[in-house]
């Protein structure tokens, strides 16, 4: 997905930016001393991303994620840009912007959070041996590293959360695939109505089910809706509770409901927890089912040639 | 406020459609009318359509109900048609059944649920 699209689903806009600069402490101070720092850092620039690719590259698992030389050529190369960009000295939509671009790329390669905050410790713990070590005075050294922390959890942060957006949004499209497939209603015959249900049936699907249900009995002018739950692995008192509603429902829409796919597990659950579903046709089979159906709207099978 | 919803009369059977909303008196009216109408022309099957009411709530719920019964102690046989889905899924989460009340999907159903033979019936379509 576009980094732009993250942008959006996380919200950042200048009003998030701006508090989220305040929580983490990142002032106006800290950029200008960035920005200062700026030639040093292009002069360490190389000899740390020499050592970042060093544990990167030592670890089995990581290692993976740089198959051959022109990608780890191409990956230093960016991972230079990326650390210079650090002392930019700026910390504007633009540059929210480019972090999430380094996020979003780090996602699309499937690089799990964990060795993205691994390397991340890395870069602070040689960016802080580099700064105690070209910086002479102690109390500078220490502040410069003070800043150089605040911005990089400050990307940190923009990392993770780019993690957590692609994934909001896969979950939102497989969610949104399930729904469709979790209700589909089919018409067997002339005013009746078939919906086989697979998986489980929570209370949301449920709601779903009866919505659809009762929207296609009046949409179809059904007589009769089988409902197929051969498919359903667990119907406890919820299930049967759900199922005895969506016949209530339908039933005062003027239509009848046959429950079908009962098998001898859900037959003997039913009875033990005392559910009374006197009030739906149930039969065994589907086929069965059809016939019950079909005799409501005045059709039955026969036989050919008899 | 008698006299708000119409009652038509088809052979042995009433029909009544309601198209406004049922607030308390017109409610009361509707009920009493119904009855003296049954009563008057002895009439043995009363057809309530509801594909006007986009909302019913249980007090409405309860006077139909109640109709309906009281139709049956006079001999009449109620078929309440053309519920909306919305209106059937509200009733039902409420805990209201309407258990006793026949249902039809319109009138067609309703009147053939009653014996009549409607012609030209779409089932056949």
């Amino acid at each position: 997905m576009d980094h732009r699209k993250y942008m959006s689903i996380l919200n950042l806009d200048e009003a998030e930016i701006a508090s989220r600069r305040v929580f983490f402490a990142l002032t106006d101070e800290d950029l200008a001393r960035l920005a200062s720092l700026r030639p040093l850092a292009e002069k360490i620039t190389d000899a740390i991303v020499e050592d970042f690719y060093g544990l990167l590259l030592s670890h089995p698992e990581t290692r993976k994620f740089f198959p051959d030389e022109p990608t780890i050529r191409r990956v230093k190369r960016a991972q230079r840009e990326y650390f210079i960009g650090l002392f930019a000295g700026r910390c504007d939509s633009a540059y929210v912007e480019d972090r999430l671009r380094v996020g979003a790329a780090h996602e699309r390669i499937g690089m799990p959070p964990k060795w993205y905050l691994g390397a991340y410790r890395q870069y602070l713990e040689l960016l802080h041996r580099r700064l105690y070590a070209e910086i002479k005075d102690p109390a500078e050294a220490g502040a410069a590293f003070t800043s150089v922390k605040r911005i990089v959890f400050f990307d940190v942060a923009l990392a993770i959360d780019t993690y957590i957006a692609a994934n909001l949004e896969a979950l939102g499209r497989h969610q949104a695939a399930i729904r469709e497939l979790s209700t589909p209603v089919i018409r067997v015959y002339d005013r009746v109505l078939l919906l086989p249900l697979v998986g489980a049936v929570d209370s949301h699907r449920a709601h779903q089910i009866m919505e659809s249900v009762l929207l296609n009995v009046v949409e179809t002018q059904a007589r009769c809706i089988i409902i197929d739950i051969a498919g359903v692995p667990v119907v406890d008192t919820r299930v049967a509770d759900h199922l005895l509603k969506t016949t209530a429902a339908v039933r005062l829409l003027g239509a009848q409901t046959v429950l079908t796919g009962i098998t001898a597990q859900v037959a003997r659950t039913v009875v033990q927890l005392g559910v009374d579903v006197s009030s739906m046709h149930t039969v065994s089979r589907l086929s069965d089912g059809i016939e019950l159906a079909l005799g409501m709207v005045g059709k039955t099978i026969a036989s050919k040639g008899a | 406020m008698a006299g708000q919803i119409p009652i038509l009369r088809i052979g042995s059977t009433l029909l009544v459609s309601i198209q406004i909303e049922l607030r308390d008196a017109v409610a009361e009216a509707f009920q009493a009318d119904v009855l003296s109408e049954i009563e008057r022309r002895g009439t043995t099957g009363l057809v309530v359509d509801i594909s006007g009411l986009d909302m019913v709530d249980t007090y409405v719920a309860r006077i139909l109900a109640e109709t309906g019964r009281m139709a049956k102690l006079m001999g009449t046989s109620t078929v309440l048609v053309g519920m909306r889905p919305e209106v059937a899924a509200t009733l039902v989460r409420m805990g209201y059944d309407m258990a006793g009340v026949r249902t039809a999907l319109d009138l067609d159903d309703g009147l053939a649920l009653l014996g009549h033979v409607v012609p030209n019936r779409l089932a056949d379509r």
